[in-house]
């Protein structure tokens, strides 16, 4: 970190939208948020942070966009310190909050000219600006509507149009598409790759490990406060050991508890992981696609019956599961965002 | 921005130079502006009451209330001793209104995005603030006009009229802030209007704004004396008969209205000051911490 310019100038020395190095962050109470992070995001990359809840994501976030004050260790946003020049990266990053945060006394037009006078968008583009975002999340035909009367989806799409109207170099979107059905989603993916195609750094966190496969170059895996995994999605991929080949069983919990018993003694596959389904066994290995079907002939020889297989690349799921192991099951368990009400006594979601 | 990278980001509209302190005042006080005009709501509910206090009290109070009036204090009808208490009150319920702002804003986000943007945070607190002090301020003049259908005299006239509602936004300062400090520390729609809510009537009725204190028991005038309302009152008052009507605070050094009006006037300012001070502290460390 020293090699950068600590004047305060904004020069970037590093290249990187994001530099930090051992951000730790304790909460008042004693609650280690961030235990110790280390991490650089490079200028124009769409970088996704994965972790269960309560892992830190949101705590981490807070802390780039000078929301929260790190305990100890350096960070430095656009080039600027986070303690020093908080107000220089405020003026250079967009944030979309976990919480949807719109004023719904206001229409979706006034939300988005509200945006634009905060972030001193040039009078002259406003007009423009805000029908371009209007359209963006298809909110045009409702753009003088109050957005009290919007349902969630458009209340996060929404927000969404009022983090982006500086159209700022680096955007951090924290489960921005938390809670929208899958044509909203679709349509902000194109926007957020469009922005990105055009230089713009995304740092983004999400529920859905299908969206960070889809959108992001680079993915850092955070446990209990501190980095456990990072790498591209073919890379963090490639680390499961193979492809997955799924077998659907006849006969219950014994026939599965067989078939495994068979898939870990079957000598085709070197150092194979076999897991029980709800309808079968799950086998990731090296050669699952060559010996698969070698597999199966021996399953049937046993006297079981198999009902359906499929062989498939590794997605991020297993990926997570062989990484975070039994703290999946929170990630998986956890719905939409918090709602506002609960927004006060969620420590444990930061 | 003097980055050297500025060439290489040009591409990026990102406008620093268009934000000014007195620009992000603007803004945030546009935009609190047009809450209340969307919530006539707010701005009817917090009118009802001091009105309905000002007709009922005249009405059936009206002669005992006068005699009592003429004994203890200023010789006039009691729509008139009665208009300048009723805009101290509008100027308490109104300010109650500002702390529910807040906690609406930390609520719904609002507070987060605004601490997230380059907006000076003493500029947004300060925008909103004016819209506040602009709808007591033509809260106040509603009164005004009312009570003087209602057979009140401004013996100052216009220039009186005007100095009550000054009057009546230096006293809401104070109330204003302690309503924004309840929203900070319950961070708590309801609790901030019943805590509020819950001081009115005490602080409205154990002071010189509904009788004369020389009428009232003597615990009651003790308290008087530290009730911010009895300042605010009697200042408002002072201006409205162009008398000096305090009793609290005896001078002579001023003449006339002003013995009453510039004791009152330093009271509130000091009071003013001391609750500012405590609600900008709540405020600052609230926004350097984050919604929690």
């Amino acid at each position: 970190m020293e090699r950068t310019a600590s004047d305060g100038t904004g020069e970037s020395a590093t290249g990187n939208a994001i530099d930090a190095d051992e951000l730790r962050l304790v909460y008042g109470d004693g609650t280690v948020a961030v235990a110790d992070v280390s991490l650089s995001v490079p200028e124009g990359e769409f970088f996704g942070f994965l972790g269960p809840n309560g892992a830190g994501k949101t705590t981490s976030i807070k802390v780039f966009a000078t929301l929260l004050s790190p305990t100890d260790g350096t960070v430095r946003v656009n080039g600027f310190d986070v303690r020093a020049d908080s107000r220089q990266i405020r003026e250079t990053i967009g944030y979309m909050a976990q919480e949807t945060s719109i004023d719904p006394e206001m229409t979706a037009r006034e939300n988005i000219q509200f945006a634009c006078e905060a972030y001193g968008v040039p009078r002259t583009e406003r007009d423009d600006r805000i029908a371009e975002l209007l359209d963006l999340v298809d909110l045009a035909d409702e753009a003088d509507k109050r957005a009290e009367e919007f349902s969630g989806g458009m209340k996060k799409r929404l927000d969404a149009a009022t983090a982006l109207v500086h159209e700022p170099p680096l955007v951090f979107l924290d489960e921005p598409t938390t809670g929208l059905d899958p044509k909203a989603r679709n349509r902000l993916w194109d926007y957020f790759r469009a922005i990105n195609d055009r230089g713009t750094t995304i740092f983004l966190t999400t529920q859905y490990l299908e969206e960070a496969d889809q959108l992001c170059d680079r993915l850092a895996v955070i446990l209990d406060g501190e980095i456990v995994a990072d790498g591209s999605p073919v890379d963090l991929k490639r680390r499961v050991g193979g492809d997955v080949l799924e077998v659907g069983l006849d006969g219950g919990s014994e026939a599965r508890d067989r078939a495994a018993v068979v898939a870990r003694e079957f000598g085709a596959f070197e150092s194979a992981t076999v897991e029980e389904t709800a309808d079968g066994i799950s086998v990731t290995a090296a050669t699952a696609r060559q010996h698969g079907t070698d597999l199966l002939v021996r399953l049937r020889d046993e006297g079981l019956t198999v009902t359906g297989f499929n062989v498939r690349a590794p997605t991020l799921d297993d990926v997570f599961l062989a990484i975070t192991g039994d703290h999946v099951e929170e990630l998986d368990g956890a719905s939409g965002p918090a709602t506002p009400a609960e927004a006060t006594a969620q420590e444990g979601d930061r | 921005m003097s980055s050297p990278d500025a060439d290489a980001t040009a591409a990026r509209s990102v406008d620093q130079s268009a934000n000014t302190f007195a620009g992000d005042v603007w803004v945030n006080f546009k935009r609190w502006n047009l809450k209340a005009v969307r919530n006539p709501f707010v701005l009817v509910v917090s009118l009802v009451q001091p009105i309905i206090f000002l007709v009922l009290f005249t009405e059936v109070f009206g002669n005992v209330a006068g005699a009592a009036v003429s004994r203890g204090g200023p010789n006039v009808g009691y729509e008139t001793f009665l208009v300048p208490a009723i805009s101290i009150q509008v100027a308490l319920a109104a300010a109650v209104t500002s702390g529910v702002g807040l906690v609406n804003d930390i609520e719904n986000g609002m507070f987060e995005k605004v601490l997230v943007s380059p907006m000076n945070r003493t500029a947004v607190f300060l925008g909103k603030t004016a819209a506040e002090l602009f709808r007591i301020a033509v809260q106040i003049s509603i009164i005004l006009v009312l009570g003087v259908v209602l057979g009140a005299e401004i013996a100052t006239g216009v220039a009186g009229a005007v100095g009550v509602v000054a009057v009546g936004l230096l006293f809401s300062l104070w109330f204003v802030s302690f309503s924004n400090a309840l929203a900070v520390l319950t961070r708590d729609q309801e609790s901030t209007i019943i805590g509020a809510n819950l001081l009115q009537f005490p602080l409205l009725f154990l002071s010189s704004a509904f009788l004369p204190l020389s009428t009232l028991p003597s615990w009651i005038q003790t308290f008087a004396r530290f009730n911010p309302v009895t300042y605010g009152v009697d200042a408002a008052r002072a201006m409205m008969l162009d008398a000096d009507v305090m009793v609290v605070i005896e001078t002579t050094a001023f003449g006339g209205a002003l013995d009453s009006v510039v004791p009152a006037v330093a009271v509130l300012a000091t009071i003013d000051l001391a609750f500012g001070a405590m609600a900008v502290y709540l405020l600052s460390r609230a926004s350097s911490s984050d919604v929690q």
